[in-house]
């Protein structure tokens, strides 16, 4: 007990937040209160990353390091078959409200029993397009769920039987949109972003009316002609086709009232020879007003991308000592290979510290964000860069653990050879890209106050590697290359115990309580596990 | 892509965790070489090869509408003779426009066309403004293919995404590099196993191969390359080893094929011992010392080995 005792000192100590402070979390009626999203889930998991902050932490203790060899699987659903083809990838983070799980494949949402995974209901979009590779999850607000699809629509169902309510166009298939990302509830509004890069269209990311999918507003990603940001493009016409894609959900501040996302890479991919400057607001982190749109700060991670290296990583908010003062923080493990914590009432940045080893910088701007090395821009000839064009990390979820002060991703250290293969004048689409790869996989646990590398373990293969969750049970769980989920130790790295899941974990694990007893709860290619400890 | 160029991207799919054996690999580059060649050369840079038929299966096929329209090849060929002659002079050989015309890859007249549905009534309105075109309707429904084409051409399958000249290094320094820095000629022999190596391979596939040996490189007559596979030792807490090529690794269990071919399970725990024995580890080594002249000079040098 004192180790939990000590977990509990250390969790008041660094997380001082009163809108976080514990409570129940389901409403009485079935919905969902929003305000919940303001403090840790326990007796639910009810939007992408559990709560507002995007810690992926949570506070619960009866699985941790001294008895998580005992968790036992207490179900497991597969996807229904489309035929002889496996029915969908659960790419999302399942959804869990009052005893019912919502997950999703593209254009397919099911809620199930969670004490028995007994399918409730399920609801099929019929497609016009899009790219299918893979949904995020819902977003619940009172009664009412909302996804979005393949071919661009926000749609709104019924929480108790999974009826369509009604939906609404998000984005335009002709110029090669889709919609993949998890909505994210926000006082009353519904905030959706777009996914795609293959023709170069601008980035954005809307707020809908929770009751009839109405645009209340729209903040482009890349500025029009003398609004700021404008200047750090060549002209009119590659600042509208300048993409930064708005792929992951956002996080957001209720004291601040202020959404935080990660925008992906500018356009052209990797030929950049139309758009000098550093390309805002893409591959950026900003802070927008939650009722207006309206961009408050900017850190950009990767000023003028050439390598696909989106900043859309989780922007993960805590509050904790920075030189001496407690503050409010906001911290990024970004696809470049670069850790960021920044002040988020201002954007200020106190660390910038690669988290694998890099080779494309030449040191750091006034604002503490890295100074591309033209010479590692992709070439003709190619150049050798690391890491290659999936990063040091890429989409999924980091965490941050209060009780450890550690900051935990799932990093991989990779070289490609990045080509030009488009010379003209006037490149378009991507114009060249990344070839041949070596890489090495490894969970790092990092210091937030200086980005440095607590442990390391190394995982014995390497490739996909999934998301990630730290509970106060002083646990890490994570997605190993060889398809185990993996319990670590969150203060030493050492594993503690595993599950071959047959497929790469394809988020992050979500944790809860349910009758008493603790629940862990991952997806793993077309099947969802349950673990319990009874 | 060429079959050399698909085999560099496809063995950048298996390094990334796509599950492909090696015969699958041959059939795959093969398959993707043929359905989806580079651009004809000398084919005046507007009209590509003839693309594949549209496949859902890939995701970039999957990209945009289901009713999008259907590349016919023919109908874009005439189209460009009615590209050529009505909308060159301002909107450029690959319709990416200039100072006097739209860019009509990124138009949304275009985007939003189906067989002419937009492309047809904005003509009809009297464009350009000052010297109306006249169209016949199949001349508008061709011109829409021609238009859709360079489209699809723009996109990351298109046909224009080749690897181009990579020979920029100097043979001599290369040489230098190869006999001395680089530590090449410990292993190798340009006499040896890299004797006329620049016969077997095109310039990119021979540069990944000698950055990435352990990916796939694919050569220019046969199938792809042999690699050696990374092996395992495993020593138990009997004292007992076995050595193979691994089969799962993980924290938990390793399991491997011996040379004869008997596999082997281990639950990994205090007295099980695993060393992993990587045949590339110099080639691993360089990849944090390589300069990109250093590469260029080495593949420069290999070239010359014909």
């Amino acid at each position: 007990m004192k180790f939990l005792v000590t977990i509990f000192v250390a969790l008041f100590a660094l997380a001082p937040v009163p809108a976080w402070s514990l409570g129940h979390d389901g409403g009485s009626d079935g919905g969902l209160d929003p305000s919940v999203l303001s403090r840790p889930p326990v007796d639910s998991w009810p939007t992408y990353n559990g709560d507002y902050s995007g810690r992926r932490f949570s506070t619960l203790t009866k699985i941790n390091d001294q008895n998580v060899k005992s968790l036992s699987l207490a179900w497991m659903y597969q996807l229904p078959r489309n035929g002889a083809a496996p029915g969908g990838r659960l790419a999302g983070t399942p959804i869990l409200l009052n005893g019912v799980m919502y997950i999703t494949s593209p254009d397919k949402v099911w809620a199930l029993d969670a004490r028995t995974s007994r399918e409730l209901w399920a609801y099929t979009w019929t497609s016009k397009g899009g790219i299918h590779l893979g949904n995020r999850g819902v977003g619940i607000f009172g009664n009412a769920l909302y996804f979005e699809t393949p071919d661009c629509n926000l749609v709104s169902l019924n929480l108790a039987d999974g009826k369509k309510r009604w939906s609404q166009p998000i984005c335009d298939l002709d110029q090669m949109y889709y919609a993949s990302v998890a909505p994210l509830v926000v006082k009353n509004h519904i905030i959706t972003g777009v996914s795609g890069d293959d023709l170069d269209r601008p980035g954005f990311l809307e707020a809908h009316d929770p009751e009839t999918g109405a645009l209340q507003w729209h903040w482009s990603v890349v500025p029009k002609p003398g609004e700021p940001g404008s200047e750090t493009w060549p002209n009119a016409d590659a600042m509208a086709h300048g993409g930064g894609m708005t792929w992951i959900s956002p996080t957001y501040d209720p004291n601040l009232n202020l959404l935080y996302v990660g925008t992906g890479n500018p356009q052209p991919v990797m030929a950049a020879k139309g758009r000098e400057g550093a390309n805002l607001f893409t591959t950026s982190i900003v802070a927008l007003n939650a009722d207006s749109g309206k961009l408050v700060w900017y850190f950009q991670p990767s000023p003028h991308d050439t390598h696909d290296w989106d900043a859309v990583e989780t922007p993960v908010l805590f509050d904790a000592e920075m030189e001496g003062k407690p503050r409010k923080l906001l911290a990024q493990a970004s696809r470049n290979g670069w850790f960021f914590v920044l002040d988020r009432e201002t954007g200020k940045n106190f660390v910038s510290a690669p988290f694998i080893k890099t080779n494309w910088t030449k040191g750091l701007d006034a604002k503490g964000q890295p100074i591309p090395d033209p010479a590692k821009e992709p070439q003709i000839a190619g150049t050798l860069v690391s890491p290659n064009a999936d990063g040091g990390v890429n989409w999924p979820p980091p965490t941050y653990s209060p009780a450890t002060g550690l900051f935990y991703v799932n990093a991989t250290r990779s070289f490609a050879i990045y080509y030009i293969f488009d010379d003209s004048d006037k490149p378009e689409g991507w114009g060249g890209h990344d070839l041949g790869t070596w890489d090495e996989s490894m969970l790092q646990a990092l210091d937030y106050r200086t980005g440095k590398i607590k442990w390391s373990h190394k995982w014995e293969t390497s490739g996909i590697e999934g998301g990630l969750l730290s509970t106060a049970g002083n646990l890490v769980f994570a997605g190993d290359p060889a398809n185990n989920l993996v319990a670590l130790n969150a203060t030493t790295g050492e594993p503690l115990w595993h599950a071959n899941l047959g497929s790469p974990l394809s988020n992050g694990a979500i944790t809860y309580e349910l009758d008493g007893h603790q629940y862990l709860v991952v997806g793993a290619g077309d099947k969802l596990f349950a673990f319990v400890m009874n | 892509m060429t079959r050399e160029q698909w085999g560099g991207v496809v063995s950048n799919m298996i390094g990334r965790g796509a599950k492909i054996s090696d015969d699958e690999f041959d059939e795959v580059v093969n398959y993707l070489g043929k359905a989806l060649p580079p651009a004809q050369q000398g084919g005046g840079g507007a009209a590509g090869a003839k693309a594949a038929p549209v496949h859902k299966a890939s995701l970039i096929d999957q990209v945009g509408a289901d009713d999008k329209q259907i590349v016919d090849e023919d109908a874009a060929a005439r189209g460009k003779t009615v590209y050529i002659a009505q909308c060159i002079t301002c909107h450029g050989t690959r319709a990416r426009g200039g100072e006097r015309g739209a860019d009509l890859v990124r138009s949304l007249v275009v985007l939003h066309d189906r067989y002419g549905s937009t492309i047809g009534p904005y003509l009809a309105q009297g464009h350009p403004a000052g010297k109306p075109v006249a169209l016949t309707q199949e001349q508008i429904v061709d011109l829409s293919h021609f238009l859709h084409q360079q489209v699809g051409d723009t996109l990351r399958t298109g046909p224009y995404n080749n690897v181009l000249n990579i020979l920029v290094g100097d043979p001599n320094e290369g040489k230098a590099f190869f006999n001395g820095a680089g530590g090449c000629s410990h292993c190798h022999s340009t006499t040896g196993d890299l004797a006329h190596i620049a016969s077997k391979y095109d310039p990119p596939s021979l540069q990944l191969k000698v950055v990435f040996p352990q990916d796939r490189a694919v050569a220019l007559e046969g199938s792809g390359s042999a690699r050696k596979p990374l092996t395992v030792t495993v020593t138990t807490a009997s004292g007992e080893s076995v050595t193979g090529v691994p089969t799962e690794l993980d924290d938990f269990n390793v399991s491997l094929r011996d040379a004869s071919g008997q596999y082997h399970s281990f639950a990994r725990g205090p007295g099980v011992k695993v060393e992993k024995h990587d045949p590339y580890a110099a080639h691993v080594a360089l990849l944090d010392e390589y300069t990109d002249k250093e590469i260029h000079d080495v593949v420069a040098y290999l070239e010359t080995l014909k």
